[in-house]
């Protein structure tokens, strides 16, 4: 066998072992790594919209998917909305628990964020952030509060808190959740999620 | 060249040829991923993973590899594995797999792992190869965790998560930081070159 | 305007070499000389856009709609170095000179993980086409940039009293780190 001959030949095997070897770990992992990604989601929903049974997705684009959390009456008691938006270094993504009427949030959680550790980072932090988004008025727009204050009891229901030295993140978090909102209102009235409104408001 | 021990071989991986500390390759993860322990920690192992199969392979088939064509050859057994390694851990460990996010497949591109092909496993008998690997992949991970706890513990205050400084420690968040990351492995550096120099000049 | 900021954030803000700590082999290898590192910069600037070009292609016209995104690692790897070796031939053909300037670190770009972090962002992100050419060409740029900076100021440093053992590549990362820090102050300039 000649050398070029023999390149090919070594080139294409080891090119079709890895293709094989790659196929076969592809195939077995990619169930699990679904898996993982939609309990992430689960858990997150199961998080904001307290106290149901099962969720659905209503509705799906690039950086907005919202999901309905029915009881265990199948009654749909709540929204999930699942966000992207820039923050100070990347996007942040997020998961938004509010009530049917969309006046009301429940809490936040975040998902992904790549920011600022020690600074924008604690935007996934309950004490320093999070707590502060419990049981808010979204019925309209909400506003930061600067500079950051020490407890939720200071704060008005249409008020969440700033992180010190952290303020683009929290603006950006803010930004991305009165948009969403917007959003999803404009698609309840043009009928794009399948509403089966039976629940309480 | 005289031929070193089994011993030998492993141990030259800690510290004469250290990877990172003498060699000086494989920077980009090892500043990327030293912001906690547990990162630096399976990045090492991640890396290590890849690396010690490589060797294995190319050592085993290095007869059957034209030269011509050895790199490329090199390139596409790593990338397999690295694809290997990268799957799993998205699979198996998601949380770890988020924060080493794509520094993972990155490892491909370690200057360590073509690095040691190209010298060694091309060279050697499969047996050997995998003593070099283990030492190699030995002395990256005690780096990466050196690294990783100054960044952590001066970072953070924290060590794997766990507060080990008091709550007078107010943390350095730049050591979390790109410009802390390659202010600590420069000093590093020179203290390792320092503690080299001293022992030459006593030998 | 998003590729107005791409452009930018891949300089400035999320420079690949300060920021996501890429290319740095090639960074403390070629820094010495602005001359070299200004060669190097733009040989890789090139290499850069090209694969972003070619990466993009591959990705979206074979990879994805067959469901093979499992084969990008490979793929791309395979793309950057089979590019390398074009530009070496080609570099060597029309500059012999150049060529000899660069000497072993244009086949080093292959090892480049900035190239390959380039593929792989863009097909993370999932950016189009145009948007995959500006974040290569901006990425580029991004690396020339921090290499062009640092050569001129290790050219200073020839001639400053750098104590023994930091001395080479430790006095290189401790200036990366300080010009990191300066570079932070770019943040925040995209909204």
């Amino acid at each position: 066998m000649n050398l070029s001959t023999r390149m090919v030949v070594v080139l294409t095997s080891v090119g079709l072992l890895s293709g094989s070897f790659l196929a076969t770990v592809g195939l077995l992992t990619q169930e699990r790594i679904a898996l993982n990604k939609q309990r992430e989601i689960e858990e997150a929903i199961i998080q904001v919209i307290p106290g149901i049974l099962n969720s659905q997705k209503l509705y799906e684009e690039k950086d907005l998917s919202v999901y309905g959390g029915m009881n265990e009456e199948g009654n749909l008691i709540g929204f999930a909305i699942r966000a992207s938006g820039i923050g100070f270094q990347d996007k942040i993504t997020f998961m938004l628990g509010t009530n049917i009427s969309l006046t009301r949030i429940n809490s936040l959680t975040i998902l992904d964020q790549k920011e600022t550790p020690g600074l924008g980072a604690k935007i996934t932090d309950r004490d320093s952030f999070l707590k502060y988004w419990e049981d808010k008025d979204c019925s309209n727009e909400i506003f930061l509060h600067k500079p950051a204050v020490s407890s939720p009891e200071e704060l008005s229901p249409t008020e969440i808190n700033t992180i010190t030295g952290a303020t683009i993140s929290s603006e950006a978090v803010l930004n991305t959740v009165n948009s969403s909102l917007e959003q999803v209102r404009r698609l309840i009235k043009e009928g794009k999620l399948s509403s089966e409104e039976q629940g309480a408001n | 060249m005289p031929t070193r021990s089994v011993g030998q071989e492993f141990v030259k991986g800690l510290w004469d040829e250290n990877p990172i500390f003498r060699q000086l390759l494989g920077l980009c993860p090892t500043l990327a991923v030293t912001n906690a322990v547990i990162n630096g920690f399976a990045m090492g192992m991640a890396t290590s993973f890849v690396l010690i199969f490589s060797s294995l392979v190319v050592s085993s088939i290095k007869k059957l590899i034209p030269s011509q064509v050895r790199i490329a050859s090199y390139i596409v057994i790593i990338a397999t594995f690295v694809t290997i390694v990268d799957r799993i851990m998205a699979a198996f460990f998601p949380p770890i797999s988020k924060s080493l996010g794509p520094y993972v497949p990155l490892i491909v591109v370690n200057c360590i792992i073509l690095g040691r092909q190209e010298a060694f496993s091309s060279k050697n008998t499969v047996g050997r190869s995998l003593i070099d690997a283990l030492g190699m992949s030995s002395g990256f991970i005690i780096a990466l965790l050196i690294l990783s706890s100054i960044r952590e513990i001066l970072g953070a205050g924290t060590f794997l998560g766990y507060q080990v400084m008091g709550a007078w420690f107010k943390p350095w968040i730049i050591m979390l930081l790109p410009p802390g990351a390659f202010i600590t492995l420069g000093i590093l550096l020179a203290i390792a070159l320092q503690i080299e120099r001293k022992t030459k000049s006593r030998a | 305007m998003e590729l107005v900021a791409i452009f930018i954030s891949a300089i400035l803000i999320n420079n690949f070499v300060l920021h996501y700590f890429l290319g740095i082999c090639p960074f403390l290898g070629v820094s010495k000389k602005i001359d070299s590192a200004l060669s190097m910069g733009l040989a890789v600037t090139f290499v850069m856009t090209i694969t972003a070009v070619v990466s993009w292609v591959i990705n979206h016209w074979i990879l994805m709609p067959h469901g093979l995104d499992y084969l990008q690692i490979v793929s791309f790897i395979l793309v950057i170095a089979s590019l390398v070796q074009l530009v070496e031939m080609f570099i060597r053909k029309i500059s012999p000179p150049l060529y000899q300037a660069l000497g072993i670190y244009l086949p080093l770009i292959t090892t480049n993980c900035a190239i390959f972090f380039l593929a792989l962002m863009a097909a993370l992100r999932n950016y189009g086409f145009v948007q995959s050419v500006i974040f290569g060409f901006g990425s580029g740029l991004g690396f020339t940039l921090a290499i062009i900076l640092m050569a001129g100021i290790r050219e200073q440093l020839e001639m400053a009293d750098v104590p023994e053992p930091f001395k080479g590549a430790a006095i290189t990362l401790i200036v990366a780190g300080i010009m990191a820090l300066a570079f932070f102050g770019f943040s925040g300039m995209i909204k």
